[in-house]
Order: C-alpha cells, then structure tokens, then sequence
C-alpha cells in the first residue's frame, strides 16, 4: 500500500510539484504575506546599494551602460535561441532540419546567455536598487524569470529531452507558445523597467 | 508494472505539468497585458482627451 503510493508519487511527481508550486503562488499572491514580505525586503534593497556592485553601478555610469549593453546583447541571445526553438517546434522553419538537434544547439545558447542575463541583471539592480523595489513592473519581471527559469528546466527541457514520437503534438505547440509568452514578457518588463525608473 | 508502461506513466506527468504551467503562463500574459495596456489608454485619454 505505501509502495503503491510512493510509486504513484513518483509518477506524477512532475504534476504535483506544480499544482502545489500554483497553489502557493496564488496564496501567496492573494494573501497579506505578499505586501508582508515587500515590506521586510526594502532594508535588503537598501543594502544592496551599498554593495561593491551597486556603489560602481551608481557612481561610474559608463560602468553601467556597459554592462547594461551586454545585458542586452545576452538578452538578444538568449531570446533568439528561445524563438529559433520554439519557431522550430511550431514548425515555422527549419523543418529540415530534426528537432531534436535544433533544441539541444539552442539550449546551449539557452544557458549562455541566461548566466550573463543574471550576472549583468544583478549588477543593474544593485546600482538602482533603491528604485526597482518601488516599480511593480520590476516584481512582475521576477516573477516572469523565475517560472521562464523553472519552465525551461523543469517542464520544457525535460519533456523535449524524450522521443517526439510519443509526446502529444498539441502539447508541444502549446509549450512552444507558453514559452515565447513568458520570455517576451521577460523582456518586454525589463524595457519597460528602463521608462518607468528614468 | 513493466518498464515501458512506466516510462508511459512518467511521459504522461510531464506532459499534464507542461499543460498545466503552459496554460497558468497563458492566461497570467493575456490578464496582465490586457490590464497594462488598458491602463496605458486610459492614461493616454486621460492627458489627451
């Protein structure tokens, strides 16, 4: 009986994980703990100005159109691996080539230039940190990243990873979609981070 | 429970996962996006007439 339930478990570990993933997200979303916790992070943004990479942020700002520029440029990367990926999976180009090859080349890519988006991201908020904690616009930018981050990881390279030929076309296509949504939002948030804090 | 109908199982989790996350991202793009540029009109009439 309990082998019978760990086994259920672990065959719909995937499943349950995000249900339960959801379920607090909307809790948390809807409850006091989400202005509770805004709150208790505002001495944390506070100190973060004051770290090596938020007092060069703030003082050279040459520094920071620098890194800004290669943020970008990761940014360009990482999004075009994401569309040649996903375009792939959708059928819109290069049919000719297998699918499979197309997502293993661009995931590499992928990871590239998702370490130098989080390493360069860093370093911006750091220099304006002070700011970005008062725009919602930069809250929902994590919230994005963060589930564009376990999407890619848990879900979307996972289930690529095994025979096309058993997964569902419809749910390919869907995750295809899902995924070009949630790194435009990505990006679109992070421009829109740069109007609202000028 | 033979290796095949197991690795069938564990397909089919992750794919119900994938739905389930695909259809969260989906619905959260088009309520905020919708709400944002309902937002940014209004602001627009708003300063413009």
């Amino acid at each position: 009986m309990l082998l019978s339930t760990s086994s259920d478990f672990n065959s719909r570990s995937k499943t349950i994980t995000v249900g339960v993933l959801l379920t607090l997200l909307l809790i948390f979303s809807f409850s006091s703990l989400r202005h509770e916790s805004w709150l208790r992070l505002y001495d944390f943004f506070l100190w973060l100005e004051t770290t090596p990479f938020g007092v060069l942020g703030k003082t050279w700002g040459a520094v920071f159109a620098i890194v800004e520029a290669v943020h970008l440029l990761a940014m360009a990367l990482l999004g075009g691996a994401v569309l040649i990926s996903d375009a792939r999976l959708l059928g819109w180009c290069f049919t000719d080539v297998p699918a499979v090859k197309i997502q293993n080349e661009a995931h590499k890519v992928f990871k590239v230039g998702l370490v130098v988006v989080l390493f360069t991201g860093v370093f911006m908020a750091c220099g304006v940190a002070g700011k970005v904690y008062w725009l919602p616009v930069f809250w929902y930018k994590m919230l994005a990243l963060a589930t564009g981050i376990f999407f890619v990881f848990f879900i979307r390279r996972p289930m690529l990873q095994r025979n096309f030929r058993e997964l569902n076309p419809w749910v390919v296509k869907l995750v295809a979609v899902s995924s070009m949504l949630v790194w435009i939002t990505v990006a679109a948030t992070g421009r829109w981070i740069g109007f609202a804090g000028s | 429970m033979n290796e095949e109908s197991k690795s069938q199982r564990m397909m089919d989790d992750v794919q119900v996962a994938a739905v389930t996350v695909s259809a969260s991202i989906i619905v959260f793009f088009v309520v905020y996006w919708v709400i944002q540029i309902q937002s940014v009109i209004d602001l627009l009439e708003l300063a413009y007439g």
